[in-house]
């Protein structure tokens, strides 16, 4: 029985080798999709699932505040990890973690690390990170011991044994010994090191105190069950340890380390995913199976007419109801077991690909694992199954009188379902569209907008105190180069700054403090960042010379704030210049400019308050070219650098580059949903041409009498694609108000935007009008040029 | 073995009520050739789908081998079907997917029969009506008396006490049907087949002991 159906079911897909093509390809695409998001959503919930004491294990999340705001996150101070293992019998065992970066050299090797992490010693006792060489139990006892990862060995040592060896770290060149070499970490761990140096190399992390919040915490507990009576006894213990009085108080919140990556609202050591995320992408994969799936049914239910001759004789010939369903499905299971075997050939081919961009090690070998597997099967069978079962119910429940007389004609039902699918289909692609062009205007604009700064041909490199102390120097050394313009040093660049300080006017009292944002700049950072003065004159170098008395308190400081700040202050910018002003309460000083507002942070947030004030700090030098011969000049600078600053690596990124990476989750969001809208849109075509092809070859007659009648090839054409462009308008108007909702939920997030402009879903309309045109005429335009002899013959 | 008693069908077509078959009370003997006759219309067609119970009467009643049909449940009425009734079509209706062997095996298929016998079955068939040459062939690689022929085997396969045809030499020229008829002679004497057939030819009908001719749904007396 098995053969027959199978060679049956063979034959007939040979036979329609057109629709088979288009189900097959359909769903291989969708089974694809799935596969692929499949492996990254198993790699995603794995986290740290290799960790063997994962689950006893949380980290520390520090919440305190002084009075007024409550701030929250993962910093905990270095008392936290020795206190809670001596007052909690819960505790097994405490650690502390600093993610830093460091410049590392050995011999002629320099390099500035990232994921350069000091650890205390029994991180090898906490953690699932098996050492390759080394003892893990003294690898990190002491200070100035390190241990690498093997491909960190490899950059630095290349095939020499590194134990023992001594690397030289920071601008001080400090000698650290290697002392275990480690796997290189597993990409599913949330915690990411490059190197690991020993937590007693940190000199001012020694003293113990609940006020350096700069450290991770984890906790090893006895028992997984204990995190709720832990977090229970922790804010009494934080009182006693506060004293009663205090008004500022300290709290800590437990998290179970395996929860860390999907649900918490702190990054680990790299930024975390989130639970949302991975149900938007399931929710995507299941979309695009859905729409490979109506495709089938649509073309099963259009095309019964042929097979239903076939239905009337099997039942003639004794066959039940359900022994023609089932094998109908097993007609649609064949499909879709072809299908799956190409998924998996395609999958072997993008993988690599997709793990170089997105950073992954996914390896479809983890398919073959029991609850993937089971998935996957689960996945062909319900597929199989849903889309065989309408087509096959439809089949099956032909009867077989009407069938066999001739007197059946093609019957009005399913049609409403047919249409109901396409326009189901054409939904989701034009909801797609329409996102994906509201997504690439915002990320235009982002990437297009006056910032009211210069972000070009700027170059932007990290320096440290030993380059500070020498800065003056440095800079005459480079501009020696004709390509270079201005240098100049600051705390931040301007497409971030971060420090958070306090002003005040005269005339306000010293308990009123407005919040601003504040950078420490030299007398070339507004001429290097372009920003355009409105009121009162640039810094000078005088301005920075007049900070060098001993006493803070003595120094008269000169400022330039933006309009905002300005404002804040109850002043014009005309005004403003000249008065007298506070930063914090120890830099009295008088503004000496006003620049126009520019956005010194992400776009999401709005403008503030912003000071620019000319202490002789830094940790980035900005370095304005000309634009012309970039590559020359940035040799030569390479090699100056060499010169003057040999103890770190030169190493230099683009401003504007900079600047984009603020939006590189947009921007992977924004490739994202294009690649799932041409998915969508191909899909959806795939199944509208096979519809209309369907169409055309059904209204055949209809065709031949109407050119019969003087119809041009044109008129044809309309009338075959009529049905099916209002259908897409349809679905348009339906995913209109959709896509715009969801879109202006999503820019609501920025406080600098792009409109949804009416364009947008007129451009989307119309391409979802303009491909169903052109998918339909394919197929039209063949059946309106045949000739209406042979059509009419043939009825 | 076939006894109809007062069946009436018709159909609804707005308000009218077009009966297809009226009063009709007919009795076959096991053994019997009857050929029913009558101009295009008059039911003959209706009633062989009742009597092969492919379609059911509005009104009447209907007993095959002594089983009243219309009180069976589904799955008896289809088991009693399957082993005692085979169907001829004026169109042939072979599986265009299925080669000669194939088509013939499939109804064995829908009884659960053992490979093996299956096989030994279809080999015998094939022998009988001499076309095991042709057992790798497509339908669309056959002349239309060949597919008859094939259709007839496939009908016969099952080894049914009743075969029903419905014109079943329409779409042959007479030598063709001449065959086919000449074969339906030989099963119906030899091995004691009831046959059942319409026919619009005299001369074909004249093959049956028995002729009934309808009009407008009734039996002429």
């Amino acid at each position: 029985m098995f053969t027959n159906y199978f060679k049956t079911a063979f034959r007939s897909l040979w036979k329609n080798r057109l629709f088979s093509g288009i189900n097959i390809i359909g769903l291989t695409i969708g089974i694809s999709c799935c596969l692929l998001i499949g492996l990254y959503i198993k790699h995603e919930l794995s986290y740290d699932d290799f960790q063997e004491k994962g689950s006893r294990t949380v980290r520390v999340i520090m919440e305190y505040s002084f009075g007024e705001n409550v701030t929250k996150g993962n910093f905990t101070s270095t008392k936290v990890a020795p206190a809670f293992k001596k007052n909690f019998p819960e505790v097994e065992s405490a650690i502390r973690l600093y993610d830093a970066r460091n410049v590392v050299k050995y011999n002629d090797r320099l390099f500035n690390e990232n994921g350069f992490v000091y650890a205390d010693s029994n991180f090898f006792n906490m953690f699932t990170f098996p050492l390759l060489s080394g003892d893990p139990r003294t690898a990190l006892q002491g200070p100035d011991k390190i241990v690498l990862t093997r491909s960190s060995a490899k950059k630095y040592f290349g095939d020499e044994n590194p134990i023992g060896k001594t690397l030289a770290v920071g601008s001080n060149a400090r000698p650290f010994v290697v002392t275990g070499i480690t796997a290189d970490c597993p990409s599913n761990s949330q915690i990411k090191y490059n190197m690991l140096a020993s937590f007693s190399s940190l000199g001012p992390a020694q003293e113990e105190t609940y006020w350096n919040a700069n450290y991770t915490t984890y906790l090893l507990l006895k028992n997984e069950a204990s995190i709720a009576s832990l977090q229970s006894k922790i804010p009494a213990f934080m009182k006693k340890e506060m004293g009663e009085t205090s008004k500022t108080y300290i709290l800590f919140h437990l998290e179970p380390m395996k929860s860390i990556h999907l649900y918490s609202p702190y990054s680990g050591f790299e930024p975390n995913s989130s639970i949302t995320y991975i149900w938007i992408i399931i929710a995507a994969a299941l979309l695009m199976l859905a729409i490979a799936c109506f495709t089938y049914i649509n073309l099963g239910t259009a095309s019964s007419m042929e097979r239903a001759r076939e239905v009337g004789i099997r039942k003639v010939l004794g066959a039940a109801k359900n022994q023609l369903f089932y094998q109908y499905i097993g007609e649609s299971f064949l499909l879709c077991a072809i299908s799956l075997v190409l998924s998996i050939l395609v999958l072997l081919i993008t993988l690599p690909y997709f793990n170089q961009l997105a950073d992954k090690q996914l390896s479809i070998i983890s398919l073959l694992e029991p609850v993937p597997l089971a998935l996957t099967l689960f996945v062909l069978g319900s597929v199989s199954f849903l889309a065989g079962s309408y087509p096959a119910l439809v089949l099956a429940g032909f009867n077989p009188v009407k069938v066999l007389k001739g007197s059946f004609k093609n019957t009005r039902s399913g049609l409403f379902t047919r249409k109901s699918l396409i326009v189901f289909q054409f939904v989701i692609s034009v909801f797609l569209i329409v996102c994906t062009f509201v997504i690439q205007n915002q990320l235009h604009y982002i990437q297009h907008s006056k910032l009211g700064y210069n972000r070009e041909h700027t170059l932007i490199v990290p320096m440290d105190q030993k380059i500070l102390d020498n800065i003056d120097a440095i800079k005459t050394g480079f501009k020696t180069n004709p390509g270079v313009l201005n240098i100049s040093r600051a705390m931040n660049p301007p497409t971030k700054i971060v420090g958070g300080y306090n002003m005040r006017n005269a005339t306000m009292p010293e308990d009123v403090q407005i919040n601003v944002k504040a950078n420490p700049v030299d007398e070339e950072f507004i001429k290097t960042t372009g920003l355009q003065l409105i009121a009162g004159t640039d810094f000078s170098r005088q301005d920075i010379l007049d900070l060098g008395k001993e006493v803070q308190e003595e120094n008269i400081y000169h400022y330039v704030i933006n309009e905002t700040a300005a404002r804040q202050l109850g002043l014009t910018p005309q005004q403003a210049v000249g008065q007298k002003m506070f930063l914090g309460n120890h830099r009295p000083g008088l503004i000496k400019g006003v620049v126009k507002d520019f956005n010194f942070e992400s776009l999401h947030t709005p403008i503030g308050g912003l000071v620019l004030f000319p202490e002789p700090r830094g940790a980035t030098m900005l370095i304005k070219l000309s634009g012309q011969n970039m590559q020359q000049t940035i040799a030569s600078l390479e090699n100056k650098w060499k010169e003057l600053i040999p103890h770190r690596p030169f190493d230099y990124s683009f401003l504007d580059e900079v600047y984009n990476k603020m939006y590189s989750s947009e921007i992977r969001l924004g490739k994202v949903m294009s690649l799932f809208s041409g998915i969508a849109i191909l899909l959806a075509c795939m199944g509208l041409f096979g519809l209309s092809a369907y169409a055309a070859q059904q209204r055949v007659k209809e065709i031949g009498i109407r050119k019969v009648l003087g119809a041009s090839v044109i008129n044809i054409i309309a009338t075959l694609s009529k049905e099916f462009v209002i259908l897409s308008g349809i679905a348009a108007l339906i995913a209109f108000p959709a896509g715009w909702w969801i879109m202006h939920k999503w820019l609501e997030d920025f406080s600098y935007r792009t409109t949804i402009s009416a364009w947008t879903f007129i451009l989307a309309g119309a391409l979802a009008v303009i491909i169903t045109i052109i998918t339909v005429s394919l197929r039209a335009v063949k059946a309106a040029l045949a000739n209406p002899v042979k059509s009419l013959r043939t009825e | 073995m076939i006894q109809l008693e007062k069946i009436f069908k018709w159909v609804n077509a707005g308000n009218n009520r077009t009966f297809l078959l009226k009063d009709i009370n007919l009795t076959i003997n096991e053994g019997e050739f009857v050929s029913v006759m009558g101009p295009s219309g008059s039911g003959k067609s209706t009633l062989l789908n009742i009597i092969g119970m492919l379609d059911e009467p509005s009104e009447g009643s209907y007993h095959f081998l002594g089983n009243d049909v219309y009180k069976m449940k589904e799955k008896q009425r289809s088991q009693l079907y399957k082993e005692n009734i085979g169907f001829v079509f004026q169109a042939y209706h072979l599986i265009d997917e299925l080669t000669v062997y194939e088509n013939i095996e499939t109804p064995l298929l829908y009884q659960n029969i053992k490979s093996s016998e299956r096989q030994a079955i279809v080999a015998d068939m094939l022998d009988r009506f001499n076309i095991v040459g042709k057992k790798d062939l497509f339908p669309s690689q056959l002349s239309g008396g060949q597919q008859q022929l094939v259709g007839v085997a496939r009908a016969l396969i099952a080894k049914p006490k009743l075969l029903l045809a419905d014109e079943p030499t329409g779409n042959l020229n007479s030598k063709q049907g001449e065959e086919i008829m000449e074969l339906f002679r030989q099963l119906n004497q030899e091995s004691g087949t009831t046959i059942i057939q319409v026919t619009h030819s005299e001369k074909n009908a004249e093959y049956g002991q028995r002729i009934i001719h309808l009009l407008d749904g009734r039996i002429e007396k």
